[in-house]
């Protein structure tokens, strides 16, 4: 049986990520969203185990069951493609022609699912212009993983990368799961930053590479999916020495090869 | 340049002169003649430049803190119209830094590159001129409302107040549609000038990712308070309805709260059919009064018309008649009037307020305001009057007669008077 004091201890210990899901409650609907109880206002999908009394089975929608819930945060300069890789992701189509600029943060949920686990992804889409660092800056904290963006066709949004890992550093937790991506990279002649250069950058960091073009759509899902089983690992109530193993970072290696669990 | 068939405005910021459009080289020389003129005046003889006119075009200045204005126009606007739009681009720059940013800037760095904080909101700028040029709304400081049947507007103002009441710091409820005002609801105590709402206006036209998904967004409003940064969640109610929602706070970190009051609002309106009223009145469907006024009330002789309600700050213009949809319209109602021998040309509501600045430059002019102007002539006829409750402003067909135009103009506003409640916000609700 399901403990809640117990799961509760062990959630302090750990960095918390989204609301946990007892495997009792995995295959019930997720509360709805949009209840309009006024005490609710204000309560996200948090980071406590439910209480067993909650109702689960009332107001559910079928789309909105998941077992993990983690909040991720795009980052980059600004035109480097994070609305469009979000877009790609979430739609499935593809942004051209008009440049869409951020202002401030956009919010978007979807609910991916990686080895038979639901893991529904609140994504923050941020603006990349230097004038909403302030504004970004307050939601670093609430992460628990962040995709870093930089333009293959850029340098400077290259260049910059180390800058927003400093503020990463800064800002966010300690454990939050990094991504480095290199979009756009369908641009072949116009590209100014090569694959190794990226890779070595993430390696001196420890974090995880990809090379994404949001436009072919070419691991945008595998990014994701990538993102999701880190959170899928740091989530695991059930088994915290197994989380403590998988919190390190070694996803430099699992971007090439996804673990398969 | 910045934009606007006729105007082109420029930035020249104190020290590092710098500039968005055009060749960076040349506007460095221009900015420093910018810089030179204006230091030349105020430091040698202690005063303070403001225009400078040559044959066909004219010069105006506006120093604002840390930055030099300046506005160049061949149009035929007043130095007082100029000026204004020079304060709402200074304004909008306020809206995206706030002035303690600003000021915060150039006082740590003399030279500091602006365009580097306002990277992505040149397009702010860009649209807000672009939209000063077309919308009256500017010229008389005022607000356009979406026409609304009273029992709808009421309906949506009660699912905001509703759901909101016990949100604490909520600001301001606004819910706009295509550059016009559904509803506002505020705060007690705090009011919104209608050049903040102007600002929001623009902020929403300009920003395709709201469209997109909620966003939560930092949002000065210089006459509000100039200082610092409301938060706004700002979305569109849903897909099927094109009404904005802005959601202004005080908290930097309430965007979940306000993001579930947002659901709770829309699925409110679309229980209540407010989503199908709004888009009618959006389309402008055929059946509405208020689509079509002129024909409505059966003036044909009347061309345009804008009016502003004073107390209320809101503003009601006329969909403008064509001369050639009016052709048609006349033959229709056999009501003669000869305008086959004229050119047949399209005029939109932005040649009529081009028309009209001259007009309103008359009406508030400080030192010999006038209250009443009728000018006619073989192009057309130009009532403007001013009273202590509106502003009116018309177009008529050439050479008119006065008392005809009187007459007129008197069935317009008794039918004005008659759909009050629908075409202007009467109450100012609070939470």
């Amino acid at each position: 049986m399901w403990n809640p004091n117990l799961d509760n201890r062990q959630m302090e210990k750990r960095v918390v990520v989204g609301r946990v899901r007892p495997t009792w409650a995995r295959n019930l609907p997720e509360v709805r969203d949009d209840d309009d109880k006024s005490e609710d206002l204000g309560a996200m999908p948090h980071s406590d185990p439910p209480s067993p009394s909650e109702h689960w089975d009332q107001h559910g929608k079928p789309d909105e069951k998941y077992d993990v819930f983690g909040k991720v945060m795009l980052l980059g300069d600004s035109g480097v493609g994070k609305t469009c890789m979000l877009v790609r992701f979430r739609d499935g189509t593809f942004l051209a022609g008009n440049y869409i600029s951020t202002v401030g943060i956009d919010f978007r949920n979807k609910v991916v699912t990686v080895d038979g686990i639901k893991v529904k992804l609140q994504i923050w889409d941020t603006a990349g212009q230097e004038r909403f660092r302030s504004v970004t800056h307050a939601y670093y904290r609430d992460a628990h993983a962040l995709l870093l963006l930089y333009d293959v066709t850029n340098k400077t949004s290259f260049d910059n990368i180390r800058a927003w890992l400093g503020e990463i550093r800064e800002y966010a937790q300690d454990d939050v799961v990094i991504m480095l991506l290199g979009n756009k990279s369908d641009s072949g002649l116009e590209r100014a930053v090569r694959r190794e250069e990226g890779q070595r950058l993430a390696r001196e960091y420890q974090v995880a590479f990809m090379e994404t073009s949001a436009k072919t759509g070419l691991n945008v899902e595998a990014a994701f999916a990538h993102v999701a089983r880190a959170l899928i690992a740091k989530a695991n109530p059930v088994d915290p020495s197994r989380l403590a193993v998988r919190a390190h970072p070694t996803q430099e290696q699992r971007s090439s090869c996804p673990p398969c669990s | 340049m910045l934009v606007g068939q006729s105007i082109e405005t420029g930035y020249a910021y104190r020290l590092p002169l710098n500039f968005k459009y055009g060749n960076e080289d040349k506007l460095a020389g221009l900015c420093g003649v910018i810089q030179a003129l204006v230091s030349v005046v105020e430091e040698q003889n202690q005063d303070i430049l403001r225009s400078i006119s040559t044959k066909d075009c004219k010069a105006i200045f506006l120093v604002k803190g840390p930055l030099i204005l300046v506005a160049v126009s061949k149009s035929n606007e007043s130095e007082t119209q100029l000026v204004l739009q020079l304060t709402y681009a200074f304004n909008q720059i306020v809206s995206v830094l706030t002035l303690t940013q600003l000021n915060r800037i150039f006082e740590q760095r003399r030279n500091y590159d602006l365009r580097r904080l306002l990277s992505g909101a040149e397009r702010l700028i860009d649209h807000l001129l672009i939209f000063m040029e077309k919308d009256p709304a500017f010229l008389l400081g005022a607000v356009r409302c979406l026409p609304l049947p009273e029992k709808a507007r009421e309906n949506i103002t009660n699912a905001i107040t509703s759901t909101c009441n016990k949100i604490r710091d909520l600001v301001f409820a606004i819910l706009i549609a295509g550059n016009q005002l559904i509803t506002l609801v505020r705060m007690k105590k705090y009011t919104l000038h209608p050049s903040d709402i102007h600002l929001l206006f623009n902020l929403v036209r300009s920003s395709e990712s709201f469209k997109t998904a909620e966003s939560w967004t930092p949002i000065c409003l210089p006459k509000f308070d100039a200082t610092g940064f409301l938060h706004g969640h700002v979305s569109y109610i849903s897909e099927d309805c094109q009404a904005c929602l802005l959601l202004l706070t005080v908290q930097r970190d309430a965007f979940f709260p306000l993001s579930q009051a947002k659901h709770t609002i829309a699925e409110k309106l679309r229980r209540s059919n407010c989503l199908v009223a709004i888009n009618d009145a959006l389309n402008r469907n055929k059946e509405l009064p208020t689509t079509n006024p002129l024909k409505h009330i059966g003036i044909p002789e009347i061309r345009h018309f804008m009016y502003k309600c004073k107390s209320t700050a809101q503003l009601f213009t006329s969909d403008p008649i064509s001369l050639d949809r009016l052709q048609d319209y006349r033959l229709r109602h056999k009501e003669g009037g000869d305008i086959m021998v004229k050119k047949i040309e399209k005029l939109s509501d932005m040649d009529y307020v081009r028309n009209y600045r001259r007009f309103c430059s008359q009406i508030h002019c400080s030192s010999t305001p006038a209250k009443l102007i009728f000018r006619s002539n073989s192009d057309d006829t130009v009532l403007a009057w001013v009273t202590n409750g509106f502003e009116l402003y018309v177009t008529f067909d050439p050479l008119m007669e006065k008392d005809h135009a009187i007459r007129a103009v008197d069935r317009l506003l008794h039918w004005i008077k008659r759909e009050e409640e629908r075409i202007f916000i009467m109450h100012a609700p609070t939470f």
